[in-house]
């Protein structure tokens, strides 16, 4: 490795981070499934031939969890000497592929530079498939890949490709999106190679080791800023899979420039909300940067000042073969915990509990032209918590997932729904000096039959305030005329309706302190009741 | 008579006026202070001076006047500043946050404490109508006329100046929005009235929605811009009809622009962008970063092969907008900007700007605060007693004393501080010039940074030092660039429709049709411009996806009738493209025809720039005094020469430390730099190997 001057380091960091950038762009445009398209719920990145990364593109902070240990499977499970320019490996296993949920399909492809493999370009997307299935382990819940050839020097394999699109539900669409994923990684491998060709591989390499360097260093000084101490802080998980609340705890301990996470939680459960040990990494790397210092680049780096712990077999660090479908409804609140741990010795960085959830809605049905199954889900955003000096955000996501709603105009063209109302819901925000962020309604009609499933959490327990802050409002699912909810699914009949509302997030400090001129607007825009208004901030009119 | 092209850019601080003779072919400048008040006044003024000195004898002094071409930054500050009117939007039942949730991404993905940027409209001001249409276009509910009315009526009571309409589908079938639009006009006669199948009629509906809020927002300000300074233009003779540069760096007509002043967010900007790519070409010099920092703000771009990237739809400001726009990163900091001290202890310069009144303190207006402008007086590197070539007197006792507050609080000597102040601007616009090369892909150093705007050549050695950027050059007037811009660049306006339909022959009767209803509206256009046959230009393309597929690629259409043979070409135009963009083709799969464009450009005749004789190199009969300038790397004030622009000839060399005046701008050579004069008069400045 060379010493670097520190604009060498920073030109080819940018480089590598456009580069991401530009084969997700590629992903994006080249798919046809609309959670990809429209939603973006896909991600991409760079490691070195070691496995560490190199850079994450900004899409999805959760799927760095399925990347963390990717290359490792592969290079355990075959020789460097047999991978050869063109191959391209497959995988979503939770636990063999570097995955942290079955429809999260990923293809990395190796670069080679005057025939050594030098790094590695991949990506993820979430396929809108294997859905309508049981979570009491993870065979029922899509086909298992383990890392395979996809293509092996440039040549399709197809018998495995037609291995995979038999097990999904909707096999066209699975087929043009792993194009575009192999799209993308061939953007991935051509600029990466024109990088090196410019600077010269070993300056490449060296530049993206002088990052993780200083990542590493900006995640020191940042966490030697915090006063020494440990700060423990408890939660509870509920959803529809369980019937009581799950008791859950973080103790945070700063120590000079290091910070260990102590977690603890319950036994893994025949149930969906499992989360794999790099999920659980994945979502303390992202909200630990969050608080420290936004600005460190996502690479490896930046995770060696920390230590992450979960008792083995537990919901937070499950073991084959637990169910990991919803996993990001778990990975919320481990992110709000560590925001609750964190707001006691730096409560001006932290904000108030989000809306804790990550609440996704699936459907299922005929075409009614043809007869085809289709598919679909989305997730849909929810309060944000509110910060020392500002409101929340109202309706958007937050921490682990960031996807895009899909346009109405194109939801409508693509599927038999119909969306009636699409709102921000009053009262949501838990009250405070600054108020919680709004949680969201979006309301659903079939114009033909389907199968309808919600993933949602919040219903029992409420996202917390800080400092004197109230809670945000519950998480809930309103049927329309006729229709029933078993637990989590519903038949819908043409004409039939129901609502999603995502929970809202809590506030910050004691309501009393509100500025009047602040509540005086909520009432006006309706983001609180004429009740609240008067009974909480104590406004007269 | 003689015959005279004008353009004239208005930005926050000064107003440039550029005046080409076109028997002559020759260019004059001029410059006035504009009138944040009411811009128009300053233009007028400068256009009467400017006007005057180049045709003292006529009695309309713009009678002369047979082409004039405007640059603003109305809409643009408006928007930043959140100075639109009282806007309210009427929508499809159940949608009203739409405008507030947009794609419910958070404004920052690691950024806890960020913001999402102002929701324009209130929430209490966003009304909801029953309404719907299903995407085939058939009606699910018809609009309800009676709640449409009394909606009008309340946004009227509110006190609301403009409206936006955006309903579902109504880019497949505008018939509610035009009807709701009717009884808009009815209710609010005196309300500017923005409906999306006007505005932005294509897919999509938060970004459609945003475009035509914004829209509304903007209509009223930029309308009455407008009828403020045509009258003033024409009480001085002018019989041309004014033209306004869009963001995509072409041209318009005053009234296109009252109806669209969402195109026009990046005028000012985009004018300097279409004024560096051309001087750039005569000069040479075809990768470009353009540096146009002014008094309240700064806009860099970066030009690869003489070209910046255009984009269809890009978030200005955190707002999606659906126009053609150039790729120009603006700072909110110039010559104008006010330095202080922040909470946490910090030397900080902006966004708060002087202005160009009450100014920086040295103008004697009554401002106490240093702006960057009083860093550079203070420290000599600009002309200590006068700007504007002596037309504007200043007060460098002033700008002391304001500087000298800043350095009692930070413990630091005056021109230590004053260094300091000037060390933060070139850091911020480091940052920004990152943004466009660096985040995408382009190493600055393979760049020349072209600097212009009132402050960018007294910046601009020290801001390629920091990026390491080996050759800075500063054009010959780099004061008016963005005006000179306006001479250089056609009219253009580009005509879109979208329709869904297979990429087949049976398509052939449809895609004609679509062409000819576009030509036909390019045609319209043309007459309206007064564009003779001989200058009409039009280029026709097809965005086209696979069935299934979310984004499209653009394919250019052969030229001649539409028949078969056409949707064969584009067929394998698609293709190719595909190929070329993705690497693979997914043949079998269905293609589909999503958008019919045609951009239509008018041909003017531009002004030409004619090469000078060379001179030798000797340039010290070009000095005009020397003074003492503080320079950072000697850390006292050196002896320096100072040379006249003016007198500077081509072939002419000289090394720095030096300083170059010109009425419009002031050019800092550091010490070590080298200066040539190349055969345009661009001054070309090289950095020390």
């Amino acid at each position: 490795m060379k010493t670097l001057d520190p604009i060498t380091v920073e030109v080819i960091g940018a480089a590598m981070a456009s580069i991401v950038e530009e084969t997700g762009e590629t992903l994006i445009r080249a798919s046809h499934s609309t959670n990809i398209k429209e939603r973006r719920d896909c991600s991409t990145a760079l490691f070195n031939a070691a496995g560490d990364t190199l850079c994450q593109a900004e899409h999805i902070p959760i799927h760095l969890g399925s990347f963390l240990d990717l290359i490792k499977h592969i290079m355990r499970r075959y020789p460097t000497q047999d991978i050869r320019p063109g191959d391209a490996f497959i995988g979503n296993d939770a636990y063999e592929g570097g995955g942290t949920h079955l429809p999260d399909i990923v293809v990395a492809e190796p670069i080679f530079v005057d025939g050594h493999m030098v790094a590695w370009t991949v990506n993820l997307a979430h396929h809108a498939d294997f859905v309508d299935r049981g979570h009491a382990h993870i065979y029922q819940e899509g086909l298992r890949i383990p890392p395979v050839r996809l293509y092996r020097g440039g040549e399709l394999q197809k018998d495995v490709q037609d291995l995979i699109l038999l097990n999904c539900q909707v096999p066209s669409e699975r087929l043009s999106d792993l194009r575009a994923q192999m799209a993308a990684n061939r953007v991935g491998v051509q600029r990466f190679q024109a990088l090196s060709a410019k600077y010269g591989i070993d300056t490449v390499l060296s530049a993206g080791a002088a990052l993780m360097d200083y990542a590493e260093r900006k995640m020191r000084a940042a966490i030697a800023a915090i006063p020494d101490g440990t700060w423990r802080f408890e939660d509870v998980f509920d959803n529809e899979e369980v019937k009581e609340l799950l008791p859950m705890s973080v103790e945070v301990t700063v120590k000079g420039e290091e910070m260990s996470l102590a977690f603890d939680a319950p036994e893994q459960m025949r149930a969906g909300f499992n989360m794999t040990y790099t999920a659980l990494l994945a979502t303390t790397y992202y909200i630990v940067k969050s608080v420290l210092d936004p600005a460190i680049p996502p690479n490896a780096g930046l995770a060696r000042p920390l230590r992450i712990t979960a008792p083995e077999g537990s919901i937070l660090n499950c073991l084959p073969p637990a169910a990991v479908n919803g996993r990001l409804q778990t990975c919320q609140r481990v992110s709000d915990m560590i925001l609750g741990a964190l707001a006691q010795p730096v409560p001006e960085r932290v904000m108030a509990c989000s809306n804790s959830a990550c609440v996704v809605a699936y459907f299922i049905g005929k075409r009614p032209d043809d007869g085809s199954t289709w598919v679909y889900l989305e997730t849909i955003g929810g309060g944000s918590g509110a910060r020392a000096h500002k409101d929340g955000l109202d309706g958007v996501h937050v921490h682990t997932t960031n996807t895009s709603n899909l346009p109405v105009e194109a939801l409508e063209i693509e599927y038999p729904l119909l969306l009636t109302r699409y709102e921000l819901v009053e009262d949501s925000g838990g009250v405070g000096r600054y108020r919680g962020g709004m949680g969201l309604r979006r309301v659903y009609q079939a114009t033909h039959d389907c199968r309808v499933r919600v993933d949602i959490s919040r219903q029992r327990s409420k996202s917390w305030g800080l400092f004197g802050g109230g809670p945000g409002a519950h998480g809930k699912v309103e049927p329309g005329p006729d229709v029933v909810f078993e637990g989590d699914s519903a038949v819908l009949k043409t004409g039939q309706w129901f609502a999603v509302v995502t929970p809202g997030a809590g506030g910050f400090g004691p309501p009393q302190q509100r500025d009047p001129a602040a509540a005086a607007r909520d009432l006006k825009e309706g983001a609180i009741s004429r009740a609240t208004a008067r009974d909480i901030y104590g406004l007269s009119r | 008579m003689s015959r005279w092209r004008v353009g004239v850019d208005s930005g926050g601080t000064f107003t440039d006026i550029c005046l080409f003779d076109e028997q002559e072919g020759k260019v004059e400048t001029w410059k006035v202070p504009s009138t944040p008040d009411d811009p128009s006044r300053g233009i007028a003024q400068g256009v009467e001076e400017g006007m005057r000195r180049v045709a003292p004898d006529e009695k309309n002094p713009a009678a002369p006047i047979v082409y004039f071409g405007h640059g603003t930054t109305v809409a643009t500050n408006a928007l930043i500043q959140h100075r639109g009117v009282k806007t309210g939007l009427v929508t499809t039942d159940g949608f009203r946050d739409l405008l507030e949730i947009g794609r419910q991404k958070r404004p920052d993905l690691y950024d806890i404490q960020a913001d999402k940027p102002l929701t324009l409209v209130p929430r209490d001001l966003r009304l909801e109508v029953p309404e719907r249409l299903r995407h085939t276009g058939e009606v699910d509910v018809p609009l309800d006329e009676d709640k449409m009315r009394a909606a009008a009526r309340a946004l009227k009571a509110a006190g609301v100046k403009a409206v936006a309409v955006s309903f579902l589908y109504g880019f497949i079938r505008p018939d509610h929005e035009k009807r709701a639009v009717k009884i808009l006009r009815e209710e609010m006669p005196d309300a500017f009235i923005s409906a999306g199948h006007e505005i932005a009629p294509e897919f999509r509906e938060y970004e459609r929605l945003s475009t035509v809020v914004l829209n509304a927002y903007l209509g009223p300000v930029m309308e009455n811009y407008i009828r403020r300074l045509s009258p003033r233009l024409e009480a001085l003779g002018m019989t041309a009809t004014p033209h306004l540069t869009q963001s995509n760096g072409g041209v318009i007509g005053f009234a296109t622009a009252a109806e669209m002043p969402v195109r026009t967010v990046l005028s000012g900007p985009s004018t300097g962008v279409v004024g560096a790519q051309a001087i750039g070409r005569l000069a040479g010099f075809e990768d470009l970063i353009t540096f146009d920092m002014g008094g309240t703000s700064t806009d860099v771009a970066l030009l690869q092969g003489g070209r910046c990237r255009l984009a269809a739809e890009a978030t200005v400001h955190g707002y999606p907008i659906k126009a053609p726009m150039l790729d120009i990163h603006t700072v909110g900091a110039g010559g104008g900007s006010i330095a202080y001290i922040d909470s946490g202890g910090l030397l900080k310069v902006g966004p708060r700007s002087a202005g160009a009144d009450p100014g920086p303190a040295c103008y004697d207006k009554g401002n106490p605060e240093p702006a960057v402008t009083d860093a550079n007086v203070v420290l000599q590197t600009l002309n200590p007693k006068h700007l504007l070539g002596g037309r504007m007197k200043i007060r460098r006792d002033l700008a002391e004393q304001a500087i000298a507050r800043l350095a009692g609080q930070l413990g630091l000597g005056v021109p230590q501080t004053a260094q300091g102040i000037l060390s933060v601007v070139t850091a911020n616009m480091a940052r920004a010039i990152r943004v466009i090369s660096v985040q995408r892909g382009h190493d600055p150093r393979d760049y020349t940074l072209m600097a212009f705007g009132g402050a960018g050549p007294l910046h601009a050695a020290r801001l390629a030092s920091e990026l390491e950027i080996g050759r800075v050059l500063v054009p010959a007037n780099p004061g008016i660039l963005c005006a000179m811009g306006l001479l250089l660049t056609d009219l253009r306006a580009d005509f879109a429709h979208t329709r869904l339909m297979p990429a087949t022959e049976a398509s052939t009767a449809a895609v004609a049709e679509g062409f000819s209803a576009l030509a036909e509206r390019a045609e319209r256009w043309f007459a309206h411009e007064g564009i003779a046959s001989a200058d009409r230009h039009i280029t026709r393309t097809v965005d086209m996806r696979y069935h299934g597929q979310n984004y499209e690629l653009s394919v250019a259409a052969p030229d001649g009738p539409i028949s078969q043979a056409t949707l064969q070409a584009l067929a394998t135009g698609f293709a190719d493209v595909h190929r070329q963009r993705y690497g693979f083709v997914a043949d079998g799969d269905p293609v589909q025809i999503v958008t019919l464009r045609v951009e239509a450009t008018g041909a003017v005749r531009k002004a030409e720039l004619r090469a000078h004789p060379e001179a030798g190199p000797d340039a010290s009969g070009a000095i005009v005094q020397r003074r003492k300038v503080w320079l950072a790397e000697a850390g006292d004030f050196v002896d320096t020469p100072v040379y006249g622009r003016e007198a500077l000839r081509p072939g002419n060399r000289f090394s720095g430390p030096a300083i170059v005046e010109q009425m419009d701008a002031t050019t800092l050579v550091p010490a070590g730099w080298t200066a040539r004069v190349d055969s345009y008069l661009n001054l070309i400045l090289e950095a020390p190997t």
